[in-house]
Order: C-alpha cells, then sequence, then structure tokens
C-alpha cells in the first residue's frame, strides 16, 4: 500500500487500556513514529466513544484516511494511511487481514485474554513480516481481494502426485506448493481451509525468508484459530526447482488481447485469484508494473466497494452502497488520464482488466470478453 | 450574451407563440402605470420584518381551500387575516412582525374604502407600514411612513376565517335572491328577532354612528357551510365585522357581495361565550413566522408522524466552537448552535467531544482539515461532515443510509454557500441571537430535504413524485439550475423583457424623476417557470447562489405545482462572487464597488423571477436595513406580467414529445410486449411513424431486420433461447401492417442481436451493416442537425434522437454544464410519458450511479485543482503520481428482471443498460450523464457525447 506519496501506519493497542502493542509503518520516513500523544488521543476519541455507545469507525482529512476497528473487545488497530486513492474499504481489509495474522502467528486465546503485555509485545514481533507485507503488497492483489492467489503450472498433473505422496509422507493431509508468494498446488483438504487462510498461509511462507526447509506452527483464524496443524515441507525446494516461475502468471499457450496491461481473475466460488502486471503483450509501454498494480487495485477496491456485490470477509457493519441499486451491476469501466480500466462480473467469475489508453473505449467491453473468454477458457463466460 | 443561443439546436421551429406578448411600449407602460399609480398599497407590506427582510407567501386558491377544509380547527397560519389596526384586535396576538396578511382581503379593503363603506378605519389606517418597517432614505419610495399600531385586547372579540366562494352560490334565477350571508357564508340571521338583542349587546360601540343599525346577531347556521366547519361561530354570537369592515344588517349584502372570488374571509363576532383559554392558546401559536408556515406548508397535514419518523433518525447540525473562554461557565458553552433537539441527536450532541478532538487533532497530525467521520450509533451508520473556519467548527450528521457521503459533503457545501449568501458570514448567521428560530427554519427543511425528498411534492402525480424522490438527492447538489429548452422566440421575448427590467429605466426609477440618485442598480435576473431557469441575466456565481436559496426554500417545487398565489421575498444577500474580490479583477484593474446586495424574489403563480440588486456603487447608498422598495417589486411583478402570455408556449413544450427521444426501459423486454398494445401509443412510435413516411417505408425496414436476424440466428443458434419463440410470432405480427407490430418487431430483432452476441466482437460489425442501411438522418451530425433547422422540417426534427440505430435507446441523460450554471435532464412531463415498472427503478438507479460517478468526478477535479496549484514545483512527480485518480469517463453496466417473473420453465428475460458519465475539462467544464440500452453500439455512444456540445453552445 505505502508508496509513491503517502505514508501508511499501523497502531495495535489493548482495547481495554490503551497500551500501545506495536506501531508499524511504510512510506516517507521523516515522520514514521508518531508521537505518543497522537497515538493517545487516537485511541481516546475512540475509546471516548464506545463509552456512549458511540462507535467511531473512520474519519478522514483532504489528505488522510483513519481507520479504527476493534477485535473482540480487546485489540484496537488503527491505521493512518495517506496514500493516494486510499479507501474505507482497502483500509477495512487490511486491519481485517492484520488481526488475522496475529491469530495465525499468536492464537486468538493469546490475544483475547492478555495476561503480560509485555510478553505480548515481543510474541507480536514474529508478526511484523507477514503485517509490513500487508502494508506494501507491491504487485500483489490477495490482500485486497481476500482470494488466495495462485499461479497456473505446466506438468500441472504429475507435480500434484509428488504433492500428495509427500504430504501423506509427512503426516498431514494440508499441503500446498507456492511459487514466488502464489500457489501453485494444493492437495484437496487444503482447499477447505477458509480463503483468508489461504491467503495468510501464502503470504505467510512468501514473508519469511527463503530457507529449504520450513516448520512453522500457525493457528488458523478460521478453522482451528486454537489448535496448530503443523505441517512438514522438507522436500519443497526440488519441487520448487522444476518449476519455471511464470512472470506473467497466464496458463501456458493462453494471449491476451493486445492493449492489457494488467489483469486480475477472480474465481468467485473458490475465492481464488491470478493476475499480472506483466502480461505477454503489454511489454514495457506506459506505466510501470508497480503503478498498474497500484492502478489496478485501486480501480479493484472501486469496483468492489460501491458497484458488484459484497465478497469476502469483513462483512460491512451498513448495509454498502452497491444495496442501493435496485438493478444488478455487471460490468464497469472507469476511463483516466493514464489508463483505462473494465470490470466483468460474470457468474463464476470476475475479471479486472488495465488497458492501455490508446485502446479505443467502445472496444474495451468486447476485448475484456475476450480476455475472460481466454483465461478461462470458457465460451460461456 | 450566451443564453439566447443555448437552445436554438432544438428550438427552431418547433413553436408557434399563440398569444404574442405585448412588446409595444404603451402596453407595457400601462401595466407599469397601473402598478405605480394605483392606490393600491401592497399586500405584503405588513409582512415586512424589522431588519427589512420580507419573505411574504400567499397560497393559490385551491391550495388555500384544501388546506382550510382539511383542518377547520386549526386555522392555517400561513394566511392568517388581520389588518393594522382595529378595534376587533385578535386576542392574545404574538409579536407583530410574525403575523400574517390575507393580500386580497385588502384589496377588498380599498374597494371598500373607495365605495366609502369603510367610513371609520380607513381615515386612520393611512398607508399601514408595519411598525418594524424602518424609514430608509427618502427617495422615490411610495411610502414611507412609519406608525406606531396600538395592540387594544378586547376579549369580546373573536376573529374567525371561513372559506367563501361566491361562484358556488346556488345560481337559481328563480324566486327571491338568497340572501349572501346565508348562501356565502351559512349564517342565519332574521332581522325580525334580533331588534330586542340588539338593544343589549354592545349599544354603546354603536351609538356614535346615530343610525340605527341592526346587529346581526347568529340565529342559526346552515349545515354544511363553511360556517359551521369552522365550529367556532356559536348562535348567539354577533357579527359585527368583516375583513374588518363594520358591518351590520344594512350593509352586510354589500359587502359580502364585494367579494370578487374563492377566498379566506374573516369574520369578526362579539360574543357572549369566551373562548376557551386553552384554545385560543393553541391557536394563536399557530401564527408564527412566515418561515414556519412554509415549513408546514411543505409538510402538510400529516407532519407529526413524519416528524416523529424524522426525530428517531440520529441526525444534527452543529456550530461549535473551538475556543473555549474559561471565564464564563456556562453550560455547554462550546455549542454555538444546535438543531435538532431531539433524542437521537443527543447522542451525536453527547460525543461532540469527538469531533472537536478530531478536528483539531487530525489537523496537527496531517496538516489538513477534517472533512468527515463515520459512526456507529442505534444501529445506524452515521456520516458526519465538518466545515472548520477560523475557530468555529460547524458538524452536520446525518445517517448514511439517507445520505452517501460523497454527497454529504456537497450538501455541507451548499449549506455553507447559503448561509453566507444570507448572512455574510458564518459567524453573523450562527451567533445573533434573533436568527435561531430562522436557523430552525432552515435546518428542518434541511433535513427534511436530505431524509425524505419526497414528501416535498406531495401533490404531484405518483410518477412525478418518485422522478422527484430519486433524482433529488443527485439534482440538488449539482453546481447547476435545471433549464428547460426553449424556441429561439419565446427566449427571445424573455431575454427582452429581462433586459426592459434591468436597465431601471422606467418611469419613476430614473434619476430625472424625482431628481435624486436611484436607489439600486439592478445586477441581473434570472426567470423560472415551473422550477425550470427560462431565462438568465446572472453571472453563474450569483445563479448558483440564488438557486441554492431558492432550492433550500423550496420554493421551485412551490411554483411548479401553483401552490403559490404570490410571492415575494427580499433580503440582503452577500453573493461571495461580488464581496470576494478576485484576482481576474485585480489584474484587470476593475474592482467591485464597496456595495450592499439585496436579493428580491417575486413569484406570481408558476413565475418566479429573482432580481439581484446593488446599492452604494453608482446608486445612493444604503442606510439601515432597508426594506422592499414598492416600486422595484412592481417592475420585477409587471415584467412577469408581462411575460404571462408565454406561458401557453412554454407548456406545449412542456406537453411536446421529448427532445431527444427517450425511451421506456419496459418496452425492452418481451414480458411488457403484451402490454404495448395497451399503451397509448408511445411518442417514439408516432415519431416513427413520422419519419418513416418520409424516410423509409416500414416493408423495407423489415425485410432489412429480418435478414439481419436470420444470420444473428445462424451464428448463434445456442444462445437464441428467448428469442426464438419472438421469432416465430414475429412475421405473424409483422404480417400485418400495423406500425406498432413493426417496430415491436424491430425492437425484438435488436433484443435478439445484443444477446446473442453479448457484446462480443460480431456485434459490433453486424450492427454496422444494418446501421448503414439505414436511412434516418444521422442526429449526432450537427450539421444534419443544423441542417433540419434551418428547413425547419418539424417531421424530421420531431425524431431527432441521440442514439443510432433503427430503435431509439435513450432512457435518460443529464448534462450539466459547469461554465454556465445549469443542467438539462428531461423534464418530468417527458419521464411521466414513459410508464412500466421496470422503467422507475431505472430512473431511480441512474442517479444512484450518477452520484457514483460524480463523487469520482469531484476527486478528479480536486486533483486537477491541485496539481495545477501547486505546478511548477517538481512537476514530474506531481504528474506521475496524481495521474491515477483523474478519471474522464466511467460507466457500469446493469442489468434488470421483470419484477413478478411467474414462469417457472424459463428464466425470467433481462435486459441490459448502461449508465456512463463523462467529465470534460476542456475546453469548458462540462459533465454528461446518460442512460442506455446494452444493444447501442459503442461508436452512438461517442457521438453522442458530442451531441452533448451542441446541446448548449
Amino acid at each position: 500500500m505505502g508508496e509513491e506519496g503517502g505514508s501508511v501506519t499501523l497502531l495495535c493497542l489493548t482495547a481495554s487500556s490503551g497500551v500501545p502493542l506495536f506501531c508499524r509503518t511504510t512510506g516517507a520516513p521523516s515522520k514514521h513514529q508518531l508521537p505518543f500523544s497522537v497515538i493517545g488521543s487516537l485511541n481516546g476519541v475512540h475509546m471516548f466513544g464506545a463509552n456512549l455507545d458511540v462507535l467511531l469507525t473512520a474519519a478522514c482529512t483532504a489528505n488522510t484516511h483513519v481507520v479504527w476497528r476493534v477485535f473482540h473487545n480487546s485489540i484496537t488497530l488503527i491505521v493512518l494511511s495517506a496514500e493516494e486513492g486510499a479507501s474505507d474499504f482497502a483500509l477495512g481489509r487490511l486491519l481485517d487481514n492484520t488481526f488475522s495474522a496475529m491469530v495465525l502467528i499468536l492464537g486468538l486465546e493469546e490475544l483475547v485474554n492478555i495476561r503480560n503485555i509485555e510478553r505480548l509485545k515481543k510474541d507480536l514481533r514474529a508478526c511484523y513480516k507477514l503485517i509490513d507485507s500487508f502494508l506494501a503488497p507491491l504487485e500483489r492483489s490477495g490482500d485486497l481481494t481476500q482470494c488466495v492467489e495462485c499461479v497456473p503450472v505446466p506438468h500441472g498433473a504429475a507435480l500434484q502426485e509428488g504433492l500428495e505422496a509427500f504430504v501423506a509422507a509427512a503426516e498431514s493431509r494440508f499441503g500446498c506448493l507456492v511459487v514466488g508468494g502464489r500457489l501453485a498446488l494444493a492437495t484437496e483438504p487444503w482447499w477447505q481451509l477458509a480463503p483468508q487462510e489461504l491467503l495468510l498461509l501464502s503470504w505467510l511462507v512468501g514473508s519469511l525468508p527463503p530457507p529449504t526447509a520450513r516448520d512453522y506452527p500457525i493457528y488458523l483464524p478460521h478453522g482451528s484459530p486454537t489448535l496448530v496443524p503443523r505441517f512438514w515441507k522438507p522436500l519443497l525446494e526440488p519441487l520448487q526447482a522444476c518449476v519455471r516461475p511464470q512472470p506473467h502468471g497466464l496458463p501456458p499457450g493462453t494471449t491476451l488481447p493486445p492493449g492489457v496491461l494488467a489483469f486480475l481473475l477472480i474465481h468467485r466460488e473458490q475465492r481464488s485469484s491470478q493476475s499480472s502486471v506483466q502480461p505477454p503483450g503489454s511489454g514495457g509501454e506506459g506505466l510501470s508494473p508497480r503503478r498498474r498494480a497500484r492502478a489496478l487495485r485501486h480501480f479493484y477496491a472501486l469496483v468492489a466497494a460501491r458497484y458488484f456485490p459484497w465478497e469476502g470477509s469483513p462483512a460491512p457493519p451498513q448495509e454498502p452502497f452497491q444495496a442501493g441499486f435496485p438493478h444488478r451491476a455487471r460490468h464497469c469501466y472507469v476511463v483516466s488520464a493514464t489508463h483505462k480500466a473494465y470490470a466483468i462480473h460474470a457468474p463464476q467469475h470476475q475479471l479486472f482488466l488495465l488497458l492501455a489508453p490508446h485502446v479505443p473505449t467502445f472496444a474495451l467491453r468486447p476485448l475484456a470478453a475476450r480476455a475472460l473468454q481466454r483465461l478461462t477458457g470458457d465460451a460461456a463466460c | 450574451m450566451k443564453w439566447p443561443l443555448l437552445c436554438s439546436m432544438f428550438s427552431v421551429g418547433r413553436y408557434s407563440i399563440p398569444r404574442p406578448v405585448t412588446r409595444n411600449l404603451e402596453d407595457l407602460d400601462s401595466v407599469q402605470s397601473i402598478l405605480l399609480h394605483s392606490d393600491l398599497e401592497p399586500e405584503w407590506l405588513d409582512s415586512v420584518q424589522k431588519n427589512g427582510e420580507l419573505f411574504y407567501l400567499e397560497l393559490s386558491e385551491g391550495e388555500e381551500e384544501t388546506l382550510l377544509q382539511d383542518s377547520s380547527s386549526e386555522v392555517p397560519a400561513v394566511n392568517h387575516v388581520r389588518f393594522c389596526e382595529n378595534e376587533a384586535e385578535v386576542i392574545q396576538e404574538g409579536s407583530r412582525k410574525e403575523r400574517k396578511y390575507e393580500p386580497r382581503l385588502k384589496k377588498i379593503t380599498k374597494i371598500l374604502k373607495k365605495k366609502s363603506l369603510l367610513p371609520k378605519h380607513s381615515g386612520k389606517k393611512g398607508t399601514g407600514g408595519s411598525d418594524g418597517h424602518p424609514s430608509g432614505p427618502t427617495s422615490i419610495l411610495k411610502h414611507q411612513s412609519t406608525q406606531k399600531v396600538g395592540v387594544i385586547v378586547q376579549q369580546r372579540y373573536k376573529d374567525v376565517c371561513v372559506y367563501v366562494n361566491p361562484k358556488r352560490l346556488p345560481n337559481d334565477g328563480a324566486g327571491e335572491k338568497l340572501k349572501l350571508l346565508e348562501a356565502l357564508v351559512g349564517i342565519v340571521h332574521q332581522s325580525s328577532w334580533s331588534n330586542k338583542r340588539a338593544e343589549k349587546q354592545g349599544e354603546q360601540d354603536r351609538s356614535n354612528k346615530g343610525i340605527n343599525e341592526e346587529k346581526l346577531v347568529v340565529h342559526g347556521l346552515i349545515p354544511g357551510s363553511s360556517a359551521i366547519k369552522t365550529g367556532q361561530i356559536l348562535i348567539g354570537d354577533a357579527l359585527v365585522a368583516v375583513n374588518d369592515v363594520d358591518v351590520n344588517a344594512e350593509n352586510i349584502e354589500r359587502v359580502l357581495s364585494c367579494i370578487p372570488g374563492p377566498m379566506q374571509v374573516k369574520l369578526t363576532f362579539e360574543t357572549s361565550v369566551f373562548e376557551h383559554e386553552g384554545t385560543s392558546q393553541q391557536r394563536y401559536k399557530q401564527a408564527q413566522s412566515a418561515m414556519n408556515n412554509l415549513v408546514k406548508l411543505l409538510w402538510r397535514e400529516d407532519n407529526m408522524d413524519l416528524q416523529l419518523a424524522i426525530q428517531g433518525m440520529p441526525h444534527i447540525v452543529m456550530y461549535l466552537t473551538l475556543k473555549l473562554d474559561s471565564e464564563t461557565s456556562k453550560d455547554e458553552q462550546e455549542i454555538l448552535y444546535q438543531y435538532p433537539v431531539s433524542e437521537a441527536s443527543q447522542k451525536l450532541k453527547s460525543v461532540r467531544g469527538i469531533f472537536l478532538t478530531l478536528c483539531d487533532m487530525l489537523e496537527n497530525v496531517t496538516g489538513a482539515h477534517i472533512i468527515s467521520s463515520s459512526l456507529f450509533l442505534c444501529g445506524k451508520l452515521v456520516q458526519v461532515v465538518y466545515w472548520k473556519e477560523s475557530d468555529k467548527l460547524l458538524v452536520i450528521g446525518l445517517p448514511a443510509e439517507s445520505v452517501p457521503l460523497s454527497q454529504l459533503r456537497n450538501m455541507i457545501t451548499d449549506v455553507v454557500r447559503t448561509l453566507k449568501f444570507m448572512y455574510g458570514s458564518l459567524d453573523s448567521a450562527f451567533c445573533q441571537v434573533e436568527n435561531v428560530s430562522r436557523l430552525d427554519h432552515f435546518f428542518n427543511l434541511f433535513f427534511q430535504r436530505a431524509i425524505q425528498p419526497a414528501r416535498l411534492n406531495s401533490n404531484a402525480s405518483p410518477s412525478a413524485q418518485h422522478y422527484d424522490s430519486c433524482s433529488a438527492l443527485f439534482l440538488d447538489n449539482l453546481p447547476g439550475v435545471r433549464w428547460l429548452t426553449l424556441a429561439q422566440e419565446i427566449k427571445m421575448e424573455i431575454d427582452t423583457a429581462l433586459s426592459d427590467l434591468e436597465a431601471a429605466d422606467f418611469a419613476e426609477l430614473s434619476e430625472d424623476y424625482y431628481d435624486i440618485r436611484r436607489l439600486y442598480m439592478i445586477l441581473g435576473s434570472c426567470l423560472f417557470y415551473k422550477g425550470y431557469l427560462i431565462g438568465n441575466h446572472l453571472p453563474k456565481e450569483d445563479l448558483i447562489d440564488i438557486a441554492l436559496y431558492s432550492r433550500h426554500y423550496c420554493l421551485l417545487p412551490l411554483a411548479a405545482e401553483q401552490r403559490i398565489g404570490q410571492l415575494v421575498i427580499w433580503r440582503e444577500v452577500f453573493p461571495h462572487h461580488h464581496l470576494q474580490p478576485s484576482e481576474a479583477s485585480g489584474v484587470t484593474g476593475y474592482r467591485e464597488p464597496e456595495a450592499r446586495y439585496f436579493l428580491l424574489i417575486v413569484g406570481l403563480r408558476h413565475f418566479m423571477l429573482c432580481v439581484l440588486l446593488e446599492t452604494g456603487g453608482c446608486t445612493s447608498k444604503a442606510i439601515g436595513n432597508p426594506g422592499p422598495d414598492c416600486i422595484y417589486v412592481d417592475q420585477v411583478k409587471a415584467t412577469i406580467l408581462q411575460l404571462e402570455g408565454i406561458d401557453s408556449s412554454i407548456e406545449e413544450r412542456l406537453e411536446a414529445p421529448a427532445i431527444p427521444c427517450l425511451s421506456c426501459a419496459d418496452w425492452f423486454l418481451p414480458a411488457s410486449r403484451d402490454k404495448l398494445e395497451s399503451f397509448t401509443t408511445p411518442p417514439i412510435l408516432s415519431k416513427l411513424q413520422n419519419t418513416s413516411k418520409t424516410t423509409a417505408s416500414p416493408i423495407s425496414k423489415r425485410t432489412l431486420f429480418t435478414d439481419s436476424s436470420l444470420r444473428t440466428r445462424k451464428l448463434s443458434p445456442s444462445r437464441s433461447s428467448g428469442g426464438s419463440d419472438n421469432g416465430s410470432e414475429g412475421p405473424e405480427e409483422g404480417g400485418g401492417l400495423n406500425l406498432l407490430a413493426t417496430v415491436d418487431q424491430v425492437r425484438k430483432h435488436e433484443r435478439k442481436e445484443s444477446q446473442s452476441f453479448g457484446g462480443s466482437e460480431g456485434s459490433g460489425s453486424l450492427f454496422k451493416v444494418t446501421k448503414k442501411k439505414h436511412t434516418l438522418p444521422n442526429p449526432f451530425h450537427l450539421g444534419n442537425l443544423k441542417k433540419n433547422l434551418s428547413e425547419k422540417d418539424t417531421e424530421l426534427y420531431n425524431a431527432v434522437k441521440l442514439t443510432s440505430g433503427p430503435e431509439n435507446t435513450l432512457f435518460h441523460y443529464i448534462s450539466l454544464e459547469t461554465m454556465q450554471g445549469i443542467f438539462i435532464t428531461p423534464t418530468h412531463k417527458e419521464v411521466q410519458q414513459l410508464s412500466g415498472s421496470i422503467h422507475p427503478q431505472l430512473i431511480k438507479n441512474f442517479h444512484r450511479c450518477c452520484l457514483s460517478i460524480r463523487s469520482i468526478f469531484q476527486q478528479a477535479v480536486m486533483k486537477e485543482k491541485k496539481k495545477n496549484a501547486d505546478s511548477g514545483s517538481n512537476l514530474d512527480s506531481r504528474k506521475a503520481s496524481s495521474d491515477l485518480n483523474l478519471v474522464r469517463e466511467h460507466g457500469v453496466l446493469f442489468e434488470c428482471s421483470p419484477d413478478n417473473w411467474t414462469d417457472q420453465k424459463k428464466p425470467p428475460p433481462t435486459m441490459t443498460y448502461w449508465v456512463v458519465g463523462r467529465l470534460f475539462l476542456h475546453p469548458k467544464p462540462q459533465e454528461f450523464y446518460v442512460c442506455f440500452h446494452d444493444s447501442v453500439t459503442e461508436v452512438a455512444v461517442e457521438l453522442a457525447f458530442k451531441l452533448s456540445f451542441g446541446l448548449a453552445t
């Protein structure tokens, strides 16, 4: 999130006593540390309201968005974002992911019944890497869509077989293959985890230093927030080695129509996504990959928050904006100075495309329909 | 002047002017001289407040009657009748300035006076300038006398207002003339009885007259009459005055015969039975200020339920000070103003600490003012918006379900602008005690409009009401006024009339006439008809100011329904545009004079003319709080009267089929096809008929489309499931020479095409085939349009549609000309013509989507401004980062299906349509929103946007 322009500051405090647990910041280093008085009053206004049964959820100034959220009456998360294009939608997802990450590492029990604050502070350090990755998601989008990002692999069947065998050998049912932070293959039980858990796990793996073997105890925020299913991946490296990373995240042999700068395809039922900010044929023209990713994220947040049906967690506290539409939105596009963007809400998929500005506006729709067809390999879409 | 050109595109040749407006000077002068030289004193004069302000509202006749009959017990204070000075003074009258007067009664008084029926009071009455009326500079003002009027409380008299309608008199020529007192009012008086009684009662009053005047004692009341309906007239009461004209048995019939038309009449009774204290108290509580009456008028009788419903909603407006004075230890001293005081808002009030802290803290941390915050209380998400100015903070909170946040931000901006226009600054608006009740009314209307916009127009038809309620939220905050395109000739009339008025050249306003400087210079004026702007000679900023003001007081819808008979508003205003020296004016060396500004609004029936006056520039300086100047009011009124001839032409324009043509969403669904037959022929069909005569025959068209649909089916057999049975029916219908069926068929084929391709590339090419062969002139080409105009080919002109292709696929549009401060959108009538079940939903959906689109555009414009502001300093990095949000165009495709689809076997048919908004920044800022059927080729959309330039050049 934090890049180009604004900084993002994430504060974590105990809800009851207001003791700051941690503070993570990205972006402009000059004011990376908020003075304690500010942290105190940010928490104070929220606490004051809560005492009067008035829940302060968000505020914004001309350049900054602030969002408050309390989890389980125990942990207060506050985020200040000076990013351009920050929205309540995106910040809400950030806070939700952050808390889930804390549960993933520490377990819910630890967070709800805080016994030793100093101890908790130390323990929370383990989450920093993962939380920081949410603050600066770079070219990824899973945090926002709450879909596990997938990458198509060649020889999928053979690898799948290998994975199943390996997982059985490890005496676990859950196993997956992660390529460059994205999920390539997984066992059947793995897919039965909640979408957010899948997402967190792959982001967790991505945030860890790259050793050959990983043995990491976790708590699943949805499935079993208090139990630790331990898994082993001692033989991951050879597998990883046989997979050539696919920078463009496309199934082999698939091409996209010209002019597509970036795409994000969501499989609605599975809550999985494929995306790329450098699809073949897009070349180096126009926006840099980083800026394409930002533009695509921004477009996704806009469309998901306003038009398309609400998907993923958290459920909005109030009926969302799109509930006010008597009719259902199916497609949506935006034309801006640097790019065009098009979104399709199909029965099974959602497709978000970023296109070069020279693509004529009237061609957006047929082009997007063709892209969806090619990506899903389904003529019905 | 750009204005006359504005609508030329659509207007030429369409309207004839059946009643040419009198343009010769004698006629004009005669109107003016009647107004000027008549002895009639303006009805509104008594309503002028101490500070010179006037808000005078006179109901239309129909409105008056309904109000009166619906609530017979409570006398509507709007028309509360009272004369300035009378012995039969109303008991327990409130403060003087709050009273309202019935104007036409006064006219009667005048007539009576002339007929010397009013011997006593007329002498004392004088000009009737209220005590609140200040003595302005002596000049050409007609009446300047100030007069102290004593309030004599006499408990023996009671006033009863009754509605009389002489036109409804039983018209039996046979027999003796029915006594007017019985026929008109419903009071039975038998003279033979009363002689004795008269001696008993009130002898002392009448004795000085020296005549044996028999007292009009009520002996009976006629059932069903207005007298008995009031429930306040009792047998035994004696009628002593009608509209403060003393009456007796001798003159009563003559007095009553002077009532010219249906109106409300005040009867004053001498009563032996004293009114119960409570009821009179309650009754006169109603006699509050005019604003209050307006609120009541708009809320109507059922206001209690509504008030309660709204009170349950957490909403608040507060004006807070950030500077705390520790010396005074007043409770809640940081609250300078607050509205409303209800339980739900109490909670919001109790957390004002949050607002103050956030405002202060976030400004320190981020270096920018706080804009908004969201709270969750009482199970509702409440959005709070802020406006900080120096050390004061204006806070408005409303539930998110009523108003989306982006819109609430616009609303607070508009509120601030309106308040500044009315009071000069927020401080002067909120920090003066006498303004509190005015602000209460102001915000009462504000919340009413925000929470239940539909309630304000309950008179209108359901469809118009629906249109209003779903468009109000969006349209009310557009920086523009709803514009009605009119024929060139009518525009000329209007512009000439307005120019004449602005020249202020009329007899008594010329400086030579009295040899003194004139009081006011007319800066400009704008004319509304039924809430549509039809003429404007004001700079954009002033126009917006005035529009915001009149929008806020709901004057425009009032005029639309003719709920007002007459409206006169006068107040000092502070137009930002003139008071704030802009940089541009500094360059040219021009400086706005140090002047004061006054707004004069005169409404007569459907017309409303707003005039901005300046004093102190080249005119004499205003001293104190000058009240409305009769001459200016009369001149404005004369201008309206002069223009009244054009109302039939405007009505014709309003009744005419929509230009550009609109389609109804329901026509595109197969389910509604059967119903279509029963419709009165939709305008589009009749138009098509016209054009097909001149262009292509229906048969050729039919073959063309059959051809294309066949190909369609060949190309995608699997997808034509919904269309196939239509296809089998189609030829039968088409076989008849029924044009309706032909059009219907065309429509069906088109639907099929769009269904079968779903936007794949093939559809585009196929459409091109049909389009090329299509013989209708393409209305997008301005060249074509111009040719049409020059040829005055009304037939072709009638068929102007925005979209290309065989069928008109445009559902709705809004074109906002930011530069001129106007927007153009289909009129209520045009929308009413398109009934159906889906279409109203579509209209609602369209406006909601526009809210969203416009909020994105506003971000873009804001960014653009910011970029321009700090361009120069590291231009590249700025450019790189801020381009992201510069959205120029935004569109959403919606899908809908019939509400109650009963067929289990088949899925409900769907119809898809686009809502597209586009923002133009160059060459001039413009916003354009359209809603059209999915089948339109995208090229046509491009053309539609181009046409938007044509709409308003």
